[in-house]
């Protein structure tokens, strides 16, 4: 596969990926040392700004050791995840909905803008008094704060194809039914995955949210406890825990939306043609 | 609507050759997009069976508004525009329709793609896939039925268009276009070879150009349009038998309907467009 198309689609899964890995690791190991030095010399307070060798300690005691972290990574985890779907079958159907009645589009608008115009993170207290310290107002958040993306994203994707698309289709005898499914949904797809990424990042931080308001537990409120007991190494460790989950989630994310694009894609594309060709060729006999 | 007069495309003046059963029928066919926005004005014409006819003229003078009044595409204002007797009351998905762009659907194969009104249809049988396989080589595209559109030309994209519109099956055939946005040389071959494949009495080929030698090369009749309003202004039979080689563009009797179809247009040429 060619750089130029990788680099093109900014997924970039192959080609020189580990040239670029050592480059990132060689910055990051001079970043640390310095960050090390400058608490050994008293430069940074040790009590605010852990080393980091007593936070890669802290990350062997909460996940090996003490092992506390996994209970509400999982939490985290399910809040997050659920949040996200929920936000984005809301999304999507609003966005389908709005494409399909023009009336119902311009029925939503007001309330769109009104929406968007709410710090959505804002309205976390109310749901946490709504709905308790369990997990129904951490996905309530999740899902308020990352259903805006998968919205806009399908209405604009959906009527994002070209007119003489649609002539054609038509010229056929399509049905709206068959327009729908076979020129609207692929055509908004890249936006879609495009949303859905953003979406996934948004959900965790919106579970995150909640949880520093109240919770019992999740790693919003383990992080919380962490700071305010002025244990810096864990809530440290907390953080970088989660970093690396957001990373791993979008990463996921990405992969699923590369592979389901592959007409956009070069080196995908000629796999794929191989495949179709030789169905085609058992189905025929 | 103004009071501009029309000349009448009449069958007796395109039926001088083929069965004369007119297929497509147009009578004072008018489409007004605004009060003022006039873009086809009691157009006239009647198409006979089994007829390659060009509709030329320049930019925006209301050829393509024709080609989808016929179709169905879009409602006329007034008038009346029929296809084998039958008023056109939106599409049917009994003619077939190619554009400038080749509107191929981009995730699916070539042979996919063609398949697709068969697919609008209903279901797909291995006879159709058959077919299907048969028109993109009949085209010229063997060894390409799996590739994605994005992984062929301009000039091959067409083609995939043409071998779908094959598949349609219809026997009226509507092209705006087709070959506009090719090069020179592409849309000469291309041009040659939409002879060889809708050349027959079966079908009806209505072209919609703005190029005049192209016009003239592929078409039994041309009706020429001329615009604001769009009106059909003339109508000029292309005696050439079939088929037809691209040499016959330099003779003189080429030459002589080429200077004909720009007495008509006259005013209306302003640059290397037509």
């Amino acid at each position: 596969m060619s750089v130029e198309a990788s680099t093109r689609l900014g997924t970039g899964y192959t080609g020189s990926l580990s040239a670029a890995l050592v480059k990132h690791l060689i910055i990051f190991a001079v970043f640390l040392t310095i960050w090390e030095m400058a608490n050994r010399t008293g430069i940074a307070d040790p009590l605010l700004m852990p080393r980091p060798t007593d936070i890669v300690q802290s990350i062997w005691r909460i996940y090996v050791t003490q092992g506390n972290v996994w209970l509400h990574l999982w939490i985290t985890f399910q809040e997050a995840m659920l949040g996200c779907a929920a936000g984005i079958v809301i999304g999507v159907s609003l966005g389908v909905a709005a494409v399909l009645s023009d009336s119902f589009r311009d029925f939503l608008k007001p309330y769109v803008i009104l929406i968007e115009c709410t710090p959505r993170i804002a309205v976390g207290p109310i749901f946490v008094a709504w709905m308790g310290f369990g997990m129904g107002s951490k996905i309530a958040l999740a899902a308020l704060v990352c259903f805006f993306a998968p919205f806009v994203n399908t209405m604009t994707g959906l009527l994002g194809f070209d007119e003489e698309s649609e002539e054609l289709f038509r010229s056929m005898g399509a049905t709206r039914r068959q327009i729908f499914w076979r020129l609207m949904i692929p055509t908004a797809a890249p936006a879609m995955g495009a949303s859905f990424k953003l979406a996934v990042g948004a959900a965790f931080g919106g579970a995150l949210v909640a949880e520093f308001i109240s919770a019992q537990n999740g790693m919003g409120i383990l992080m919380a406890r962490y700071t305010m007991s002025l244990n810096m190494p864990s809530a440290f460790a907390g953080l970088l825990s989660i970093t690396l989950y957001g990373f791993i989630l979008f990463r996921m994310t990405e992969y699923l939306d590369y592979r389901a694009l592959y007409w956009r894609d070069d080196d995908l594309m000629a796999k794929k043609s191989l495949k179709r060709k030789a169905k085609w060729e058992r189905t025929m006999g | 609507m103004g009071s501009a007069t029309s000349v009448d495309v009449t069958p007796a003046e395109m039926g001088a050759s083929g069965s004369g059963e007119v297929v497509i029928e147009a009578r004072n066919l008018t489409k007004a997009f605004t009060e003022t926005v006039i873009a086809v004005q009691n157009a006239n014409f009647s198409i006979p069976r089994g007829s390659f006819v060009s509709l030329v003229g320049p930019s925006g003078c209301g050829k393509s508004t024709i080609l989808r009044l016929v179709s169905g595409l879009i409602d006329k204002t007034a008038g009346s525009v029929a296809v084998h007797g039958n008023e056109v009351n939106g599409p049917t998905g009994e003619i077939g329709m190619m554009f400038q762009k080749a509107v191929l659907l981009e995730w699916r194969t070539a042979v996919e793609n063609v398949l697709l009104p068969t697919e609008i249809r209903g279901t797909i049988t291995n006879e159709d896939k058959r077919k299907a396989m048969d028109y993109l080589h009949l085209v010229g595209l063997k060894d390409f039925e799996f590739s994605f559109p994005r992984q062929l030309s301009g000039g091959m994209q067409q083609r995939v268009a043409l071998a779908r519109l094959l598949q349609t099956g219809a026997d009226i055939l509507l092209l705006d276009e087709p070959f506009g946005a090719l090069d020179e040389f592409t849309r000469e071959r291309l041009n040659v070879e939409l002879l060889r494949i809708v050349d027959g009495p079966e079908k009806t080929t209505l072209f919609v150009t703005h190029n005049i030698t192209e016009a003239i090369f592929l078409a039994d009749y041309v009706m020429v349009m001329t615009p604001r309003p769009g009106q059909l202004a003339k109508v000029i039979r292309v005696p050439f038998p079939r088929p037809r080689e691209i040499e016959i563009e330099v003779t003189p009797e080429f030459q002589q309907l080429v200077a004909e179809v720009r007495e008509v247009l006259g005013e209306f040429i302003t640059g290397d467009d037509l």
